[in-house]
């Protein structure tokens, strides 16, 4: 019986509405309780910011991507070299760290859940065993099915029951938690050396549009009553005059009803990842400009879309995406290294370094329009903190972003004094936004959000019974300003005075204490085995002829995934 | 420079696995006493061991900042690596040939070994000076493996021939090889020059965008994406007049590169039929093109 209290932390709990009130926070055998005995070891975080541990949405952080940008980077690998102690293993990596530092990192910072956001099912068994090596935090990974050949058949026939079937089969074969889009149609283009260009777009060979996929993919993933809404990644990121695509993107699933089970929990039917990355006017680089507003003001008339923003970190980092095809419009804009790998009937996958500078007009006008999202959403519960990372800079940044966020002084002084281009005051509307958040809406856009999006029913928030995932920060709300002190928050915010996870205290005066293995976390749906059955037989011939495994060496088997979190979930 | 402090290291003992001196620099080590050294333990593989076990250390003078100490490395030094990486000041003096990495990332003050180096001798230095009386391995004055940005400024001197990439991603400083140099001396450079005094292999400055290579010996292979620019004589790189006759080429135009390359004519008399001709084998794409 292991019982704690924290005591007199300030609480910041959006999912139970406390917003920094001072109490004890008490937890026993690796759950919340609001009540311990008398034996109960006491925690002084006496004026200490408490909140739940961070959920972050979407990040890649296992899977093929990272060990090919590890192999291509090593010029990254060897920033951030620690060594071993007696209690971790040597740390590498800056934007892509080894295994291990990316969940002490991740503790450090006061998280316990991070989402995989990209597992091509043929690759799934690799993300596994990766996901094995990360400690610290719990794993869900999202498979990949916008540009999968049997899906973009079903939903050219408007097929939803077999889409859903599919995608229920394949959540239990690569042991995934939701359906993820990536540029639905351009990434199967690419194999054909193109790419879809809007939603009215046809793949080369399926007639059919990215539209019909991702409205198709929604309403299967509703049918099936799954706790997370889609999340896509829509067509043409990174290209000036994108937020039309963006917007009839969102606009196209606005009907699709959400699922009975799944409605109790979270509101979206559709969530838009690295918003950012889909915010651009104009034609060209040189005209280009900011959609943000426009974006902002739908998201904040309808309630069927959240986001995530992928803010740019002003880092030199490495993006990494299942849309190849952008990555090689990144490549020839930058020159630099490039690498590509296609997995057969899935999708297709890029990689290149990328430096964003401050000086670069281009990348300041992705900074800028970031912030202006995060400012302009006005519901904090339809936008998430997340750097897309790697591809927009690396997790490690978010408490600078968090004081970004809070100090609308430090965002002027930054536009001021050229530590950014021009193009933030001559292009966003980001001068003239000078709300400021506050650590209740902190809170909410890093923990309590991503649960509600995630559907997640047993964290991102201190409600007893949930799992005591909670992070201690060194940060005395009531004598922090933070609008004026933005050094101070970023501070405060990198290392955790305590990271706990189901219960365990990971992290105690901000140095790593104790190693948790990782658990991943993956949804079983109920009621379906019947229609899947029939889906696998029907498309076995097919999945012999094309693919190059066996149909026996596909699944991911359970001696991958060590110690999972199964969801079940009742699909009919 | 006038040292005030001299820190002599005498071998006594050497290491199959390589000691590792990247933090025995003039900047971290200019305050230490011999009784400081006793207590130090280098690295090694992945332990530490003291360093007394291996060299005898004897400090005489007293130095108010890096540039104030020279270090005296004696003895077989071939197991011996990072010596004088990261430095900024003071001397580093090594009386036999080192092992890898000597002078990486080293931004001032200067080294010199009276010997061989082996690979990544400079790497990715910004300043300073880097002298190896006899050869040195590959990627001399090159970026780590992946990096794309080689060394930045400062200049390598190699008393004898230089192995493969050398001058990998140069964009700033100079690099002079006096005897020979092996393939793909400035591939994917930017910027800065490359001077050989000798002959070299083949495929100079492949995939070069800016820059500039002197060669004046004999070049054994050029590759097809440089174009002939002339015959030029004594020409000015950077402020550096280099007299003699060279053959001048523009490349690699696979990269739209603006590099220039200089041949001297002398030693390469076999590639002019006539001035401002090549033999068919040297035929650059544009002229393959206009035939």
């Amino acid at each position: 019986m292991m019982e704690y209290i924290l005591k007199n932390g300030i609480v910041y709990d959006p999912a139970n509405e406390v917003n920094g009130e001072k109490m004890d926070v008490m937890f026993k055998d690796g759950i919340i309780v609001d009540d311990v005995s008398a034996d109960a070891e006491v925690l002084d975080v006496t004026d200490k910011i408490v909140m739940p541990a961070g959920i972050d949405p979407h990040a890649h952080v296992a899977g093929p991507k990272l060990v090919v940008g590890r192999l291509y980077r090593p010029e990254d690998s060897r920033r951030g070299v620690t060594q071993k102690t007696k209690v971790l293993r040597s740390e590498s990596g800056f934007s892509i760290p080894s295994c291990p530092a990316t969940g002490y990192r991740y503790s450090r910072l006061g998280y316990g859940t991070v989402v995989e956001a990209a597992m091509p099912p043929l690759e799934a068994k690799h993300t596994h065993e990766e996901i094995a090596t990360i400690p610290m935090i719990d794993i869900p990974a999202m498979p990949l099915f916008g540009n999968n050949w049997f899906v973009m058949e079903y939903a050219k026939d408007n097929n939803i029951e077999d889409i859903a079937a599919f995608v229920s089969a394949w959540l239990k074969i690569s042991k995934g938690y939701g359906i993820k889009i990536v540029n639905p149609c351009g990434s199967e283009a690419w194999g054909w050396g193109m790419n879809v260009h809007g939603v009215n777009d046809k793949a080369p060979y399926f007639d059919v549009t990215s539209k019909e996929v991702v409205i198709a993919l929604a309403k299967a993933n509703e049918m099936l009553n799954l706790p997370h809404s889609i999340h896509i990644h829509p067509n043409d990121l990174g290209h000036p005059g994108n937020y039309t695509t963006t917007l009839e993107t969102m606009d196209a699933v606005k009907d699709v009803k959400k699922g009975s089970k799944a409605a109790e929990i979270r509101d979206q039917v559709m969530h838009v990842c690295h918003l950012q990355f889909h915010a651009y006017t104009g034609n060209s680089w040189k005209d280009a400009g900011s959609a943000a507003p426009e974006l902002a003001d739908y998201i904040n008339k309808n309630k069927h879309v959240t986001c995530d923003v992928g803010q740019v970190t002003l880092d030199e980092t490495t993006t990494m995406t299942a849309d190849a095809p952008m990555e090689y419009d990144l490549f020839k804009l930058s020159g630099l290294k490039w690498t590509n790998k296609d997995i057969e009937c899935e999708t297709a996958a890029g990689i290149i370094p990328c430096i964003y500078s401050g000086k670069n007009p281009v990348n300041t006008l992705q900074w800028a329009i970031g912030l202006e999202l995060f400012l302009g959403i006005e519901n904090p519960w339809q936008v998430c903190l997340t750097t897309d990372h790697p591809n927009a800079g690396p997790y490690t940044r978010y408490p600078r972003i968090i004081s970004w966020l809070m100090s609308n002084q430090r965002r002027m002084e930054m536009m001021e004094n050229g530590e950014v281009h021009k193009w933030a005051q001559r292009r966003t509307t980001l001068p003239t936004l000078d709300r400021e958040y506050d650590f209740y809406e902190i809170a909410t856009i890093s923990r309590a959000a991503p649960a509600r999006i995630y559907g997640f029913t047993d964290r991102g928030a201190l409600t007893p019974g949930y799992r005591a995932d909670i992070a201690v920060y060194d940060i005395n709300p009531n004598e922090i300003d933070p609008s004026r002190q933005a050094a101070e928050i970023e501070k405060g915010f990198n290392v955790a005075e305590y990271t706990i996870k189901d219960g365990q205290i990971l992290v105690k005066d901000k140095e790593i204490v104790k190693v948790k293995e990782s658990q991943n976390i993956w949804v079983n749906v109920k009621g379906w085995e019947q229609n899947e059955q029939k889906v696998i037989n029907n498309i076995m011939p097919f999945f012999t002829q094309y693919y190059s495994v066996k149909w026996e060496n596909y699944p991911v088997h359970d001696h991958y995934v060590s110690n999972p979190i199964r969801i079940d979930v009742d699909g009919k | 420079m006038f040292n005030l402090k001299t820190i002599t290291f005498d071998q006594i003992k050497t290491s199959s696995i390589a000691l590792e001196f990247d933090e025995l620099i003039p900047d971290e080590i200019y305050s230490w006493t011999e009784a400081d050294f006793a207590k130090y333990q280098v690295p090694i593989g992945n332990s530490r061991f003291p360093i007394t076990d291996f060299f005898d250390i004897t400090v005489v003078g007293e130095a108010n900042g890096p540039d104030d100490v020279e270090m005296i490395l004696n003895g077989d030094l071939n197991r011996v690596k990072y010596i004088g990486c990261k430095m900024s000041g003071g001397k580093i003096l090594c009386n036999s040939s080192v092992d890898l990495h000597v002078g990486a990332e080293m931004s001032g003050g200067s080294i010199l070994v009276k010997g061989d180096a082996a690979a990544h001798a400079g790497r990715e230095m910004s300043g300073g000076y880097l002298e190896i009386e006899g050869n040195t391995k590959e990627f001399t004055g090159a970026s780590y493996i992946g990096e794309w940005r080689g060394m930045t400024g400062g200049e390598i001197v190699v008393g004898g021939n230089a192995g493969k990439q050398c001058g990998e991603c140069l964009t700033g400083g100079k690099i002079h090889v006096k005897g020979n140099c092996d393939i793909l001396a400035g591939i994917h450079m930017t910027k800065g020059i490359i001077e050989i005094d000798g002959d070299v292999n083949r495929w100079p400055g492949g995939q070069m965008k800016n820059g500039n290579i002197i060669i004046h010996g004999f070049l054994g292979r050029l590759l097809e994406g440089f174009v002939l620019d002339g015959i030029v004589v004594d020409p000015e790189v950077d402020g550096i007049t280099f007299e003699g006759k060279y053959i001048k080429y523009t490349g690699d135009i696979g990269l739209n590169g603006k590099g220039n390359l200089y041949l001297g004519a002398e030693a390469n008399k076999e590639k002019l039929a006539e001035y401002g001709e090549l033999d068919d084998e040297y035929t650059s794409i544009r002229e393959y093109r206009n035939l």
